[in-house]
């Protein structure tokens, strides 16, 4: 099993109902099944993905501290103890 | 000179305060195409007028105050004034922007500028309306607090258009980083504009005025505002994030990517739940009564806060950055309050947190002393004396003399000038720039020196640029993304428009409304284009005053201590910092010194002046 720790900031800790989140996933697993199974209600399914293969642009996904390139972020291999942090698109000072 | 365009009234107003004279002169209606308004304008009209080597706290130096054409329409943000003049921090060319209400207002007094000379013997406010401007004294207003003179100053005003831009104790004190003020809280903040007013006993301007312009192309001008609102309410940071966390939302974020600095950027390194306690989503729960916007703003990141039974507003993302963490302070409630302090005393709190971390680190070395500090304990992380050193600096009283320099003359001063995280003298904004080559690049190529605004937000390109993207540590692509990122920054900033509007577009909507306003034409490559000379105006106005290309560099700190990035040892090397300036320079046709070439000078219609 693969044990990961999702943080999630902004409006995602509304989105997702809380402000860290812990799963157990198979082995060998994606960023995509993370996320598809974060995105369990079409609302959710709306504000992460923009399409079937595609993030929305505002979203922002960091593993392990280091942004998950787009496109072809989905792709990342996940292993046990990573942390992944979601984000809003945001700026300014 | 050529026909005036449409969208300014083509007149200056020059106020000499030494001699009392005030006089109109005309706007050269071909500065509208070559430097739009606002920065540009100010820096062209500000090399035309000052002797760059001036004394920046002395009569001779000049103050421009620019609007912009698209003031006065309903373009989205188009409110923002511009101040320009030679910065009391670095001694180049000092150029700040702030919203508000007042460079509307002031517009539709009839002037397109206001250019402010000499000293006047006594406190003196500047009084304009349209039919006249006078210059009356102030003595019943020095010495009071922004909100009271502002108060003191629209009382009894029966035209409720009537707004007051003005200084605090930290300006008539010369406080180097003071700022000036519009609408209470919103301020000219860096480069300490409010210590030059203060040295010229200019304590506030009110303007009053109902003069409005028209648009020469209705049609093309609404295209292109449509298009602005358009996309304005598509991009999520502009549509809902700005207004629902505020700028602060990006502390959470700037900590993970490992930007965050600590301890006078001595390292980058805060326990989550620390930083959780100073996170914009922290705010908006505890101290957040409501957001705002500025001027025509549809995207409202201000935070109107309540700490206890005092309201106010802030803290931006800076504020909380260089107050908070960057002084080992997590401490929401004192970070807001002494935000508030600031405020009224008129001071800019980037650099006063950049000023008391590095006064805090030359305390913890053993540099300055109990009896240096009126025996106060100065170590990092002393949120309870935070109200106190805000008073005492604006103030000048005991350590606030010294504080009130900036860092760079505190820890000079002390001998060890390698304290102060400074670039050309000016406080470095919460970015560490050793966790981006191109942030690290942006804030050394600024011209007024490191400046959140005038760096660019460096960090976006790294992690929103979609397209534009560049990576954190790419030598190739950071002098010409920062370039470019610049570029737009000078466009906004002439514009008198927001930063924030290009988290949802850049060049074309503007293009669009800049031609239908003013009957010009403005394409977006004739807006790089203005964007290229201004930029070669301010590079000429700082070799003027003495700036040479060892002034575009990073304290050594971020040379010789690297701190931890995504599990890497990062530092910008001098060799690093060498290339990154030299490429720069020659994307945007300079020579190695940073001097603008000859034949782009004749390109851009710029004849390099000589002083006697």
């Amino acid at each position: 099993m693969t044990k990961v720790k999702v943080k999630l900031f902004g409006p995602f800790r509304d989105l997702f109902g809380g402000r860290e989140l812990e799963f157990e996933l198979p082995a060998e697993v994606r960023l995509r099944d993370l996320l598809r199974r974060l995105c369990d209600t079409s609302e959710r399914e709306k504000q992460v993905f923009a399409g079937q293969e595609v993030l929305q642009p505002h979203v922002i996904i960091m593993k392990n501290g280091i942004p998950v390139p787009r496109p072809g972020g989905l792709e990342t291999p996940l292993q046990a103890g990573d942390i992944i942090a979601i984000f809003p698109f945001l700026g300014g000072g | 000179m050529s026909e005036l365009p449409w969208g300014v009234h083509g007149k200056i107003l020059e106020v000499d305060l030494s001699s009392g004279r005030i006089e109109e002169t005309p706007l050269d209606s071909g500065q509208v195409a070559d430097y739009i308004g606002g920065r540009g304008l100010g820096a062209r009209l500000l090399y035309d007028r000052i002797d760059p080597t001036c004394d920046a706290l002395s009569a001779d130096n000049v103050i421009i105050i620019a609007a912009a054409p698209l003031i006065g329409t309903n373009a989205p943000t188009a409110g923002r004034g511009h101040m320009v003049f030679k910065s009391a921090l670095s001694g180049g060319i000092g150029s700040s922007n702030c919203g508000g209400t007042w460079a509307p207002a002031f517009k539709s007094t009839g002037f397109d500028a206001l250019v402010i000379r000499g000293k006047a013997a006594s406190p003196v406010l500047i009084d304009i309306r349209p039919e006249k401007t006078e210059i009356l004294p102030a003595g019943h207003v020095w010495g009071k607090d922004v909100h009271l003179t502002t108060e003191a100053l629209q009382a009894g005003e029966a035209d409720r258009r009537t707004r007051v831009l003005c200084i605090g104790p930290a300006g008539e004190n010369k406080v180097r980083f003071a700022a000036v003020m519009n609408d209470r809280n919103r301020a000219y903040g860096r480069g300490g504009p409010g210590a030059v007013w203060g040295s010229k006993n200019l304590k506030a301007i009110r303007v009053a005025g109902q003069k409005k312009i028209q648009v020469k192309d209705k049609e093309k001008f609404q295209s292109g505002l449509d298009q602005s609102f358009y996309l304005l309410k598509q991009a999520p940071a502009t549509k809902r994030l700005l207004r629902d966390l505020g700028t602060a939302g990006l502390v959470e974020l700037i900590n993970l990517i490992n930007m965050l600095p600590h301890r006078n950027f001595l390292d980058n390194r805060h326990r989550d739940e620390d930083v959780e306690r100073v996170s914009g989503e922290t705010l908006a729960k505890k101290l957040l009564q409501r957001a705002a916007g500025c001027y025509l703003c549809p995207m409202g990141c201000q935070r109107h806060t309540r700490v206890g039974d005092k309201k106010g507003e802030g803290p931006e993302y800076e504020t909380m950055v260089m107050i908070g963490p960057d002084c080992d302070i997590y401490d929401l409630e004192a970070i807001t309050r002494v935000n508030y302090l600031c405020n009224e005393l008129g001071m800019d709190t980037i650099s006063f947190g950049g000023t008391l971390a590095c006064a805090m680190e030359l305390f913890e070395q053993g540099i300055l002393q109990a009896k240096d500090t009126n025996g106060l304990d100065l170590r990092f992380g002393r949120s309870d004396l935070l109200d106190e050193f805000a008073r005492r600096t604006a103030f000048r009283q005991g350590i606030g003399d010294l504080l009130a320099e900036g860092s760079y003359r505190l820890a000079d001063s002390c001998g060890h000038p390698e304290f102060s995280m400074t670039i050309k003298k000016q406080e470095i904004p919460a970015y560490d720039p050793r966790a981006s080559f191109t942030q690290a690049l942006g804030y050394m190529t600024s011209p007024t020196g490191a400046c959140h605004l005038k760096g660019g937000y460096a960090v976006s390109l790294a992690f929103f640029g979609g397209a534009k993207e560049i990576p954190r540590f790419s030598l190739l692509q950071s002098p010409i993304g920062i370039r470019n990122m610049h570029n737009l920054g000078i466009i906004q900033d002439s514009l008198g428009v927001c930063r924030f509007t290009g988290y949802a577009f850049s060049y074309d909507p503007w293009a669009r409304m800049m031609s239908g306003l003013t009957g010009l034409d403005f394409s977006t490559a004739r807006l790089e284009e203005v964007a290229n000379r201004i930029a070669a105006v301010e590079r000429l106005f700082n070799l003027a005053a003495g700036l040479t290309e060892s002034d575009d560099a990073l304290p050594a700190r971020f040379s010789r201590e690297p701190i931890l990035v995504a599990g890497e040892e990062r530092a910008v090397s001098v060799d690093t910092i060498v290339r990154m300036r030299r490429d720069y320079y020659r994307a945007r046709g300079w020579n190695e010194r940073g001097d603008p070439l000859s034949a782009l000078l004749d390109s851009l219609g710029i004849e390099k002046r000589k002083w006697p």
